[in-house]
């Protein structure tokens, strides 16, 4: 047979998202692949030019709703960073331990994702119901499920409601026998590991020079997590570590997401130990911002983002420029898809966690 | 022992007779059509009667026991997921009906291209000899169709029909995808028809027949097979469970693929006739399990009470949750690596079974 | 605890670890589905109990807005328009005054909350309503009888804040900090037209004669109250010459 051309997607109900996946196929065997994106541009950077400063915080929100509040963090933190403001210490800590339970959100939708790609149904309802209690803890912090609005230029938004420390450590000591649980059902499941051992292995090399960064750099044995080498917030005051991995194909990518979740219920346990207990958590922003320009970074539950700002005098941005993670990693699918069988390409595109809503802006 | 059953052939026999001698050949000796009297009366025309309708009530019981486990997959899957499964109905029994009459109302569309004599062929052929196969079953000694000498070989000479009609309908819809999904379809169900057929060897020899009740008699006499032969029981279950097309192998149909399987461009009744073989399939695959491997119906004696027909089914329900369950757990397996497994490790695991068969039966044990 | 210990590939695969493990997990899980009941909530039989501060649509409570129109300008979507319509409650005999309330684009709205947190007056509140279907674009504008609802003190959204150079000086947070920024004018742009004191919704300006010009006519200018304004910018849009800016107070 020839070498054909297929299309994988638009419409597809693997690949998590509006785009399409072009891959070259001899037989079985993939020989090159294509990715084509551009399905969901809304014009963000465009629309955010007409809006001000604090109404861009719910459109951040919007950028990517399984790690919505991580976007506006990074926002919040550009925007502060141009006009020079200094965020009171227990609106710091709030900040990183909602990052933290929004990272573990984002992978339980990530492992409730790769469930249906590979036959299974079962884990993609426990990941969502566990995903609930998470959902339902921000619920009562800010009044909403997923585009939480809850950042602001100086702080965030309210305190913690009473009984917040006592339904959090409630969330996580349920949530940690669970995270067992669901290491039965995949770890010790020969089928799963059939499935995800050798699949595409990517050098360190390879990925430091593509510009991945996050888990799938982490799985490759690169140790580089922005928390720990340019620690914004509070992260060096927090007893923390790395997550990394050796060997780089789809089981490690798995195994570092999966460490990844249990590091941030540490991290969460040990934020509410050391949190200051009182204290103003929200500052008040001038309404103009200087003319400069600001910029911020952090970790993502996928990757590195980071926003530029920059600002005109006005009480609007001239232009704003968000650097997405997965942009980065999808140009790496020609590397990972060769040589592999049709069959495997939901198990390793379910391994990266794509989301189009930041890829395409 | 004594066990309740309902011998199906006396009761029906007896009415029929009742039926056509006394009340309409009477009624027709009594218009003065005399020999259409003895005509209805002879022996040949009352046993092609018997016959017809015992089939029909045999028939519509399968169908019914089939519709029965869609409904029990149903709710067990959704229990395992922690959720409620269908709810259409008092406990959800009325789903399958909504389904049918949906299925009913849809249009059938023909591809243009498509070559039509075949792709009309290939649905029948599949149903077909999937609801054959209710005609080999006996549920208890009183309630069957037919009891061939070679009833478990023909059952399963029954069920190696399919793939060869999966292959033709791929092939007809004109739809590379499915010409690939077929392909997919006829390779793995082949690959497995040699462990299936093997494991079976062993019970063979043991029992010393191929009928089944003498197989299940052997196995009220002496031990539920499944314990010498334990082996072949696992196997035959993985074998089953890859040639009824379930998860963990079914990636000919799988939906998260590139291939959506052989069966895409069958819309409207035809999909609902394929979805129907594929439970009655499963209906038959483990009324085999139970028969070969687990005594049919064969109970303890303090179990008497319930009539032996059910006892049956129970075991049956048994079976097929234990499918069931086997499909909640585990996700699906890559093809080459399903090949790989039926040809590497089933096969020799079948003829380690059929030498233990072997040395069972010179040691003299059974 | 991150298990980084152990060898990841040799991570207990025995003999239970091939398809037993995971199929123990799921068979503990059907027993106690079976048991208890799953975790199904049968919407919209059965609904989930939400908190005071969810965020629905957004609600009115009439008699405490002032027309400010902070609501509409702080709004992303631009949902929000303010309009003239006749007050609830008017004398005996006499016509009702006509005021402006707000009048809110269900459909549009992205119940992000900033009306109910920007609202000098607490008027604007989040209510926990999350249905709204309805059948034509029309009915998912809420005029402001439709948008009103009987809150609780909990649907309320408070900002309570510091200034940035009260930072780390122990300060306690409190509300209505914003309100400190004040209009300044710009003495050779004013026409003493005095649109500012007619529009202020609280009564805030005050026009103040400050000389007189050549023609005989007074010249006035506008005196903000401190106490009184709630830094809504309706006179620095009303005003015709753009005379007025808004001051910043760190």
């Amino acid at each position: 047979m020839a070498e054909m051309w297929i299309n994988m997607g638009p419409q597809h109900p693997m690949t998590h998202g509006l785009w399409n996946l072009r891959v070259k196929v001899d037989g079985e065997t993939i020989t090159d692949a294509e990715p084509v994106i551009g399905y969901l541009h809304r014009g963000w950077e465009k629309m955010v030019e007409n809006r001000k400063y604090p109404q861009i915080i719910p459109m951040a929100d919007r950028l990517c709703y399984g790690s919505s509040f991580t976007w506006s963090h990074v926002y919040c933190m550009a925007v502060e960073n141009l006009m020079g403001l200094e965020v009171p210490e227990r609106a710091k800590w709030i900040r990183a331990m909602s990052d933290e339970l929004q990272r573990i959100g984002n992978h339980l939708m990530w492992l409730a994702a790769i469930g249906p790609d590979l036959g299974n149904l079962t884990i993609f309802l426990y990941a969502i119901r566990e995903r609930e209690m998470f959902l339902d803890l921000f619920q009562s912090l800010c009044g909403a499920r997923m585009t939480y609005n809850y950042c602001r230029i100086g702080g965030v938004r309210n305190a913690a409601p009473p009984n917040w420390e006592r339904d959090v450590l409630r969330t996580l000591d349920y949530f940690e026998k669970r995270i067992d649980e669901y290491e039965d059902l995949v770890d010790r499941n020969k089928v799963f590991r059939m499935r995800m051992e050798g699949l595409a292995p990517m050098s360190g090399k390879d990925a430091i020079n593509l510009g991945i960064t996050g888990p799938v750099l982490r799985a490759s044995g690169v140790k580089y997590d922005v928390r720990h080498n340019d620690p914004y917030e509070i992260y060096d005051e927090v007893d923390w570590h790395m997550c990394t991995a050796d060997e780089g194909d789809t089981y490690a990518r798995y195994r570092v997401r999966m460490d990844e979740m249990r590091m941030s219920v540490q991290i969460v346990r040990d934020i509410l130990k050391k949190m200051p207990k009182d204290g103003p958590i929200r500052v008040k922003p001038p309404r103009n911002a200087p003319v400069g320009t600001g910029f911020a970074r952090m970790e993502d539950p996928r990757g590195e983002s980071l926003i530029y700002v920059v600002g005109k005098g006005d009480d609007e941005p001239y232009r704003l420029k968000v650097r997405s993670p997965l942009y980065v990693i999808l140009s790496a699918t020609p590397l990972l898809l060769r040589g592999h069988k049709v069959a495997d390409v939901p198990s390793i595109l379910g391994m990266i966690d794509v989301c189009m809503g930041e890829t395409d802006r | 022992m004594i066990s309740m059953y309902l011998d199906i052939w006396q009761l029906l026999g007896g009415l029929i007779h009742w039926l056509l001698v006394d009340i309409i050949g009477a009624f027709v000796g009594w218009l003065g059509f005399h020999g259409l009297e003895a005509w209805l009366g002879s022996p040949g025309v009352l046993n092609f009667v018997t016959i017809l309708i015992v089939a029909l009530i045999v028939f519509v019981v399968g169908m019914l026991v089939s519709i029965t486990l869609i409904w029990q997959e149903r709710k067990t899957l959704g229990r395992l997921m922690d959720r409620r499964g269908t709810q259409v109905g008092p406990i959800g029994l009325f789903q399958n009906f909504a389904d049918a009459l949906k299925v009913l109302v849809k249009e059938h569309i023909v591809p243009e291209a498509a070559d039509s004599l075949v792709y009309n062929l290939a649905p029948v052929v599949i149903i077909g000899t999937s609801l054959m196969m209710f005609v080999t079953l006996p549920y208890s000694p009183g309630f069957y169709v037919s009891n061939p000498q070679l009833g478990l070989l023909l059952t399963l000479a029954l069920f190696g029909i399919v793939p060869f009609a999966v292959l033709l309908g791929g092939w007809a819809s004109n739809n590379k995808y499915t010409l690939i999904g077929g392909m997919r379809a006829a390779a793995q169900i082949i690959a497995y028809e040699v462990p299936l057929l093997l494991s079976v060897v062993g019970v063979v020899i043991l029992t010393g027949s191929l009928n089944f009740f003498e197989i299940v008699q052997w196995q009220q006499d002496n031990v539920w097979l499944i314990a010498p032969m334990i082996i072949g029981a696992f196997t035959f279950v993985i074998s089953m469970v890859a040639e009824l097309e379930r998860v963990p192998f079914d990636l000919p149909e799988a939906e998260a693929e590139l291939v959506e399987g052989w069966g895409t461009e069958y819309g409207g009744m035809r999909f609902g006739l394929i979805m129907m073989s594929e439970y009655a399939r499963g209906f038959v695959g483990s009324s085999i399990i139970t028969l070969v491997f687990l005594g049919g119906w064969d109970m303890p004696d303090f179990l008497n009470v319930i009539p032996v027909g059910l006892w049956f089914l129970l075991k049956v329900f048994m079976v097929f949750g234990i499918i069931i369950w086997v499909r909640g757990a585990l996700p699906r397996v890559r093809t080459d690596q399903i090949l790989n497994l039926g040809w590497k490790r089933l096969l020799p695991l079948a003829a380690i079974n059929i030498a233990i068969a072997i040395v069972f039966k010179t040691a003299g044990v059974f | 605890m991150a298990r980084k210990e152990k060898s990841r590939r040799e991570k207990e695969f025995g003999l239970t670890a091939y398809i037993l493990k995971p199929m123990l997990v799921t068979a503990k899980q059907t027993l106690k589905s079976t048991i208890n009941r799953p975790n199904t909530v049968q919407y919209p039989w059965e609904k989930l109990v939400l908190p005071d501060v969810f965020r629905g649509r957004p609600g009115l409570i009439f008699e405490k807005c002032i027309g400010c129109g902070i609501c509409m300008r702080i709004c992303p979507n631009r949902c929000i328009e303010l309009v003239e319509v006749d007050d609830l409650k008017h004398e005996e005999g006499k016509p009702p005054k006509k005021v402006k309330r707000p009048r809110v684009n269900v459909g549009r709205c992205m119940m992000c909350g900033f009306c109910a947190e920007y609202c000098p007056t607490d008027a604007m509140i989040v209510t926990p309503e999350y249905e709204l279907a309805a059948y034509t674009r029309e009915e998912m504008i809420y005029d402001p009888y439709k948008l009103q609802f009987p809150g609780v003190p909990g649907n309320e959204v408070h900002i309570e804040e510091i200034l940035p150079s009260e930072l780390n000086k122990g300060v306690a947070p409190r509300r209505h900090v914003e309100h400190v920024d004040l209009p300044v004018v710009d003495d050779k742009k004013c026409i003493s037209c005095s649109r500012c004191a007619k529009d202020c919704p609280v009564g805030a300006v005050k026009m103040v004669e400050v000389g007189v010009n050549e023609k005989g006519r007074p010249i006035k200018r506008p005196v903000f109250d401190k106490e009184k304004c709630v830094s809504c910018e309706t006179c620095v849009e009303v005003c015709p010459k753009d005379a007025l800016t808004m001051q910043e107070v760190q």
